[in-house]
């Protein structure tokens, strides 16, 4: 019962390969295994009072059908993916995207890096500025303008009309 | 019982801010609509915390204001620069480019907005009117028979996804494992915390919601910088307005897409694209002259778009009556719901069934507004189809996280955030659907409760209570894997007819 896009050639000559869901589908095995592993050490055990346990549902129960799951699911992955004629998106990636796409989230991380020590406004008026620089924008005047306004105007409407809390600039 | 809750729910929604607040939730998803890589699943994940600190009744049909003008936005960038907004608007492409060119772009938007009112405001009544009779029913099941409905969801979800179905199997138990980290929802024993204090109370539903569904859109769209901007003038004068005539022409054809898309809704996980390829084919087999379709036929543009605005109103069904979201537009709604204090599901329509009416008639109403917003403000959303991404992706990463951010003021929600946004990434490059995770994410732990008082009621004896006691739960378990085998056939069909259409 399966569904997936397949290419008229690969599954008419019925090749079977080793691919990049093999790969993954191994991983899933793995991965049951290891919760197998972490599920006695993992999960506290509830108390027992007269030979009676506290919990309607020993906590370990869903993880184990869970791990059970994936390892059924990923023993049929494994023997499935090897006809599977879907395409690896990231190998197809050009040199431009990969560049891009490492930038971007480096940024998003030293953003949630820095939100806290350096406050909100600054924080985000470095990334709006930094990025849309590197994403094209070359009007100078229009980038400071909104990387400035922008996080300002977002700051009072959260913490004063929102009443909730932003990371503010801290004191020197 | 019903009818006092409708009134009470009538009188409930009239509500100045109501009217304000979903008003500007269509500005705004029209707006992130007309904007070419922006999604409306995106727009909705990052308003998603405003609609935190907003009253249920403001909040959540706010959301729903910026989902309904977000699937028309996506029309409005199809029909001018043959670039769909959203994937819902593809079908559009096949003839509102082409009646651009022949000048006529100003009818194309008017038809794509009046067909698209028209298929959400009948949709949306037919879910008020199915509603009432199914919320009876699910008031009267107990955890046994949610238990299973929760499966047979799960199940549904996974297999009616697009792609390989082991695929969507597979990320369900992620969702499921996922859920599993912090506290048992019965006991509140620690799982999988691996002795970090941070895990202790769970992944947190926002920024797994907003790293999912809003970061890698973000990450898409800026793959190719060439692709960020859109040059040239657009003249949406051109060409005069809709006559009476035109949209009469065209009435048969909305009607049926309405129907089809209507019916699509209904169906867990298919959702608008395959709405409007249907409804798209439908007018075409049936119309005297197929041969003018995708050469500039209004015809064509309100097939596609009265189908799937028709499927807004009809998801709801299931999230409001049984709690469990079809697709990732009401897993978003669900995060409205539990953020606000609120458990969709049969006990919110027992004990709040007139806010359940208000929230879908203030959705009647904005089909009201919709039609005037999105009339006067067509030549301005025109417009935004040209505004350079370079600055909008930036501004909204920032919301982003600051909505990740505020709900709970801990910068661990950011790091989460990120790293959903890159799985999500990662997972869309190797066609993974994420939406059986989420689901798995938001269900797992209602599955698990309620499967727990069903072992406290059977009083030891699960297999004799159920097969005994509980013939509703039986039924279910039974027709589970015929269900999934006709949804599952369905949804091919329905995928064929997508790859048939173009």
């Amino acid at each position: 019962m399966e569904s997936g896009p397949r290419d008229p050639g690969r599954a008419a000559a019925g090749v079977k390969r080793f691919n990049f869901n093999t790969a993954i589908a191994i991983g899933f095995v793995v991965l049951a295994v290891l919760l197998f592993l972490a599920i006695p050490t993992q999960i506290e055990t509830p108390l027992v009072i007269f030979g009676q346990s506290l919990n309607a549902l020993d906590p370990k129960l869903f993880p184990s059908i869970v791990a059970v799951g994936f390892l059924i699911l990923g023993g049929v992955y494994v023997f499935i993916s090897l006809s599977m004629t879907d395409e690896n998106g990231l190998a197809k990636l050009d040199r431009e995207a990969v560049v891009n796409v490492s930038v971007s989230v480096a940024a998003f991380v030293a953003y949630a890096w820095l939100m806290e020590p350096i406050g909100f406004i600054p924080s985000s008026a470095l990334l709006i500025g930094g990025l849309s620089v590197f994403y094209g924008l070359r009007n100078i005047a229009l980038m400071l303008a909104i990387s400035l306004g922008v996080p300002t105007l977002m700051y009072f409407v959260f913490t004063r009309g929102l009443k909730v809390f932003l990371p503010e600039i801290p004191e020197l | 019982m019903l009818i006092d809750s409708f009134l009470q729910g009538l009188e409930m929604a009239m509500r100045l801010d109501t009217f304000a607040m979903v008003a500007a939730g269509l500005v705004m998803g029209m707006f992130v609509g007309a904007l070419p890589g922006f999604t409306t699943v995106m727009a909705m994940a990052v308003l998603l915390p405003l609609s935190f600190f907003l009253e249920p009744l403001v909040g959540i049909p706010f959301l729903i204001g910026v989902y309904k003008g977000g699937i028309y936005g996506g029309s409005i960038p199809a029909i001018l620069v043959s670039m769909p907004g959203t994937g819902a608007a593809v079908a559009t492409t096949f003839d509102g480019p082409a009646l651009t060119r022949k000048k006529k772009s100003r009818k194309a938007l008017e038809i794509a907005l009046f067909s698209s009112v028209f298929g959400d405001l009948s949709s949306d009544i037919v879910t008020i009117l199915c509603i009432g009779p199914i919320a009876l029913i699910a008031m009267r099941i107990g955890p046994p028979e949610l238990a299973v409905v929760m499966i047979l969801s799960l199940i549904i979800i996974a297999v009616t996804g697009g792609g390989y179905l082991v695929k969507g199997l597979i990320m369900m138990l992620l969702g499921l494992l996922l859920s599993m980290i912090g506290q048992d929802p019965i006991g509140a024993l620690s799982r999988f915390t691996f002795d970090i204090f941070e895990l202790r109370s769970g992944i947190p539903l926002l920024p797994l919601l907003i790293g999912l569904f809003a970061l890698p859109e973000i990450l898409i769209a800026i793959e190719n910088k060439a692709a960020t901007a859109i040059k040239g003038r657009i003249d949406v004068k051109a060409g005069g307005r809709l006559t009476f005539e035109e949209f009469r022409g065209c009435f048969r054809t909305i009607c049926r897409s309405t129907v089809i898309g209507t019916g699509i809704g209904m169906i867990p996980g298919v959702g608008q694209v395959v709405a409007a390829f249907m409804g798209y084919a439908a007018a075409k087999s049936a119309s005297k002259t197929p041969e003018k379709f995708g050469t500039g036929e209004l015809e064509g543009v309100a097939a596609a778009e009265a189908a799937n605005n028709a499927v807004n109103g009809p998801t709801l069904v299931p999230l409001l009556t049984l709690g469990i979201p079809g697709d990732n537009v009401t897993a978003i709604l669900l995060g409205a719901f539990v953020a606000q204090g609120l458990r969709p599901g049969p006990q919110l329509f027992n004990e709040q069934g007139s806010l359940v009416f208000a929230i879908l008639i203030a959705m009647l109403l904005a089909n009201v507004l919709f039609l005037f917003i999105g009339y006067f403000l067509i030549p301005l959303f025109a417009r935004v189809v040209t505004i350079r991404k370079a600055l909008l992706l930036p501004l909204t990463v920032v919301f982003a996280f600051a909505g990740s951010y505020i709900f709970r003021s801990d910068p661990m929600d950011l790091y989460i955030l990120v790293t959903f946004g890159v799985f999500g990434y990662i997972a869309k490059k190797l066609s993974y659907d994420v939406t059986p995770l989420v689901m798995g994410f938001i269900l797992g732990p209602i599955l698990e409760y309620s499967f727990g008082q069903t072992v406290t009621m059977s009083q030891g004896d699960l297999f004799g209570y159920i097969l005994f006691n509980r013939p509703i739960a039986v039924a279910i378990l039974v027709a589970t894997p015929f269900v999934c085998y006709l949804l599952w056939r369905r949804s091919k069909r329905m995928r064929q007819v997508f790859v048939a259409a173009g």
